[in-house]
């Protein structure tokens, strides 16, 4: 069976989709759902059905539409290229749309006009999948720009509310200056080599860079930053993941901003080959570094749990793009492993989120609280969630979080660079405030007291509780199977993004990197010996044992204090946090369990309020001024 | 050709410039369009080859002793239309947007749009 066809089919009967179901879709519900289900389907299977001859046989997928193939070495063409490492990115995918798609037929129920909202979803999804897909740089672009249209439509989908507006022009001011700059670092680089094929630019510009190319690798850098929303670009993205619907939230967490982490590889690590120039190294794990710890800053003020949950997948970004600036095979490994399982447990968290203002009407933690009871499904759901970004054995992110630990601490040793140290030290201590965050929210919506207005509240309809058990099952089964994920998955993937030769061959003709002067790299195996998750896992059922065993059989007296203080208390919901202290608690809200911890910083967090303010010229401002120090900073380590 | 490079870069530069420090949203959009034509004539600029032909590969069509290497490049030409429409696309839905946030918040200025914040 000839399955090259299969990326290009499954990109354009997702578009086919969206035409179709703006046709046909717009008056009955059941038609339109059918024709998303189909369609999403369609495309899953047909790229699931691509995983074993990629990943598994480690065969290269090329593809030139209408077969205009490549003459005298000269790609003429637009060229789909599957390799190990789209085909990773393409899973993720396919995985959150189909979920996406499922989740939102009950979800969106209530809005009016939902043939657009469709519409707009199948164009989002055919472009990320596309963005994955191609081999060209300017489809990838038009693929880009597709994408920021549908996902800023997305946001401002239901717009009763004037806030979903403004996040929306946000997102597309700084949308549109991200996608002007990668276009002209693409002009740039056809001025250069007369070419828009990445296999051939990676042939032609490797060991010679010229002013030209620089220019052109730091607008392309920061216009996937954009995308990928790292620091200083994270703010729209905040408004967006928050005003958007639910179900859509989950997509731009879950593939929107992986495409921008996608593009950011193919550009540094194949087209450009540039992560062997330690400094463009430092460059990356810095700005990992920054997003993680200030996307996890930002999270602890937040007071709406949609919000709260944006600013935790800006943070989680960061190691992303951390793991993947080391540029060893552990660290990649454990980037792309992280990027896997942010897009798995983000996405259920999201759910949870869409699941609780479905039923409860709201998503302000000052005003939930104690729906454990109403709806404990959710609750399991949003606990596993917690715990895996949390990085609570056995769950996945302990595994990911652990590879990036160790790849760090490894890079620091091998380089004798502090730097590195200092990357672990931060993503051990940002993990510790998710733990926290997340205490905070876990508290806040599921446990305590129960509100009045909330006591009516219902657990959600199966349909959007079955995507939730999916992603959660998912969580913990890759949490336990990682040596077999690895092995399958993450391994070719990593190899793919480290080793270029077999990508540029496949397109190409073989022996056109060996020309070009480009050798094979031998990727070192990654051993498991310290992270062995299994062995923690036991190391934790002990501590617990020893905990209850203490409660139960230690003194009682501390325990009875807590017990009837809290009964006595009207609003018992924080009791267990300020030893059930009346006067302490009596005037912090769901969103102020740290409120100590924030008055201790205020001056740190009176900055960065100050740096979000709202204000969509400084967005654009700070877009613009990245740009500028990431061009000066590339012509002076690069030239 | 130079005075085509230079006039790119100062729309590109003014554009940004516009998007950066304009408080008017109509001011913005327009901004963002002034990048996108600055792009387009850096894009149409690297194709252009002084004195070519039209990009036309038959030798005796017009029979002008023209050699390949004379044509203008077609290429750019082409992701100049395609980056038009997603210009205008683009303009088009933020000045929808523009339309509907005068609405609900009865300004334009940035300044006053900025309920999400923080």
């Amino acid at each position: 069976m000839n399955y090259s066809h299969f990326p290009a089919i499954a990109v354009m009967g997702l578009f086919l989709g969206a035409f179709l179901v703006e046709i046909f879709g717009s008056k009955s519900k059941i038609v339109r759902n059918i024709i998303v289900f189909v369609f999403t389907t369609c495309a899953a299977a047909l790229m699931l059905y691509l995983v074993k001859p990629v990943m598994l046989d480690g065969e290269i997928i090329s593809y030139w539409m209408g077969n205009w193939e490549p003459v005298d070495g000269y790609a003429i063409g637009i060229g789909y290229e599957i390799d190990q490492l789209s085909m990773f990115f393409a899973i993720l995918v396919v995985l959150t749309i189909w979920l996406s798609a499922v989740y939102s037929f009950r979800y969106m129920e209530r809005d009016r006009h939902l043939g657009h909202y469709y519409t707009l979803f199948l164009m989002l999804s055919g472009a990320v999948l596309g963005l994955v897909c191609t081999g060209d740089v300017f489809n990838l672009f038009v693929m880009v720009e597709i994408m920021t249209f549908a996902a800023v439509a997305l946001t401002a989908f239901r717009n009763k509310k004037g806030s979903n507006l403004e996040a929306a022009f946000k997102y597309l001011i700084v949308g549109s200056v991200g996608s002007g700059f990668t276009l002209t670092g693409i002009t740039l680089l056809y001025m250069q080599c007369h070419t828009l094929n990445m296999a051939q630019l990676s042939s032609m510009l490797s060991g010679n860079l010229t002013p030209v190319t620089v220019l052109a690798l730091a607008l392309m850098f920061t216009g996937f930053g954009v995308k990928s929303f790292i620091v200083p670009f994270h703010a729209p993205a905040a408004d967006a993941y928050m005003s958007a619907p639910t179900s859509v939230s989950m997509v731009f967490s879950g593939m929107v901003n992986k495409a921008g982490v996608y593009g950011m590889i193919r550009l540094v690590y194949i087209i450009f080959r540039a992560m062997d120039i330690e400094a463009i190294q430092i460059l990356l794990v810095l700005l990992g570094v920054i997003t993680m710890f200030i996307g996890v800053t930002m999270a602890l003020a937040q007071h709406d749990l949609k919000r709260l949950l944006a600013f935790h997948s800006i943070s989680q970004i960061g190691y992303v793009i951390t793991a993947i600036g080391l540029c060893t095979a552990l660290g990649v490994t454990g980037g792309l492993f992280h990027a896997l399982n942010h897009t798995l447990f983000k996405g259920l968290l999201f759910l949870c989120a869409g699941a609780v203002l479905y039923a409860a009407g709201t998503t302000d933690l000052d005003r939930l609280g104690g729906l454990s009871k109403k709806m404990p499904k959710t609750c399991i759901c949003f606990l596993i969630g917690a715990f895996s970004i949390s990085g609570l054995p056995p769950f996945n992110g302990f595994a990911s979080k652990w590879m990036i630990y160790q790849a760090t601490y490894e890079k620091a040793v091998t380089t004798g660079n502090f730097f590195y140290a200092f990357a672990t030290v931060t993503a051990v201590v940002v993990s510790v405030m998710t733990l926290a965050s997340f205490i905070k929210v876990t508290q806040a919506v599921f446990f305590g007291q129960c509100p009045a207005q909330l006591q009516q509240t219902r657990e959600v309809p199966f349909s959007m509780r079955l995507p939730m058990w999916i992603m959660a099952l998912l969580c913990v089964a890759s949490g336990v199977l990682y040596g077999d994920l690895y092995r399958f998955i993450l391994a070719p993937a990593s190899n793919a993004a480290l080793n270029v030769t077999g990508y540029i061959d496949a397109m190409l003709g073989s022996g056109t990197a060996a020309s070009a002067g480009i050798a094979d790299i031998e990727v070192a195996k990654v051993s498991f010996s310290y992270w062995n998750p299994t062995a923690w896992l036991i190391l934790f059922a002990i501590i617990l044992i020893a905990v209850c065993w203490v409660v139960v059989f230690g003194e009682k007296t501390r325990g009875a204090v807590l017990q009837s203080e809290s009964a006595q208390d009207v609003d018992g919901k924080y009791a267990t946090f300020f030893s059930g202290e009346k006067s302490m608690h009596s005037h912090v809200g769901g969103s102020d369990l740290f409120w100590g911890f924030k008055k201790n910083f205020s001056g740190y967090f009176r900055v960065m309020q100050g740096i979000h303010s709202g204000n969509v010229n400084d967005y654009a401002l700070m877009a613009v001024a990245a740009a500028a120090i990431f061009i000066v900073f590339m012509f002076v380590v690069l030239l | 050709m130079i005075l085509n490079y230079i006039t790119s870069v100062i729309l590109i530069v003014l554009g940004l410039y516009t998007v950066c420090t304009k408080r008017n949203l109509i001011k913005i959009v327009l901004g963002l369009g002034i990048t996108d034509y600055g792009i387009n004539l850096l894009i149409v600029s690297i194709g252009y080859n002084n004195g070519g032909t039209a990009p036309i590969y038959s030798s005796d069509l017009f029979n002008l002793n023209a050699s390949a290497a004379a044509f203008v490049d077609p290429v750019p030409q082409a992701l100049t239309l395609t980056s038009i429409v997603i210009g205008a696309c683009v303009d088009a839905m933020a000045l929808a947007l523009v339309i509907m946030l005068n609405r609900r918040y009865k300004t334009t200025d940035a300044n006053e749009i900025r309920r999400l914040k923080g």
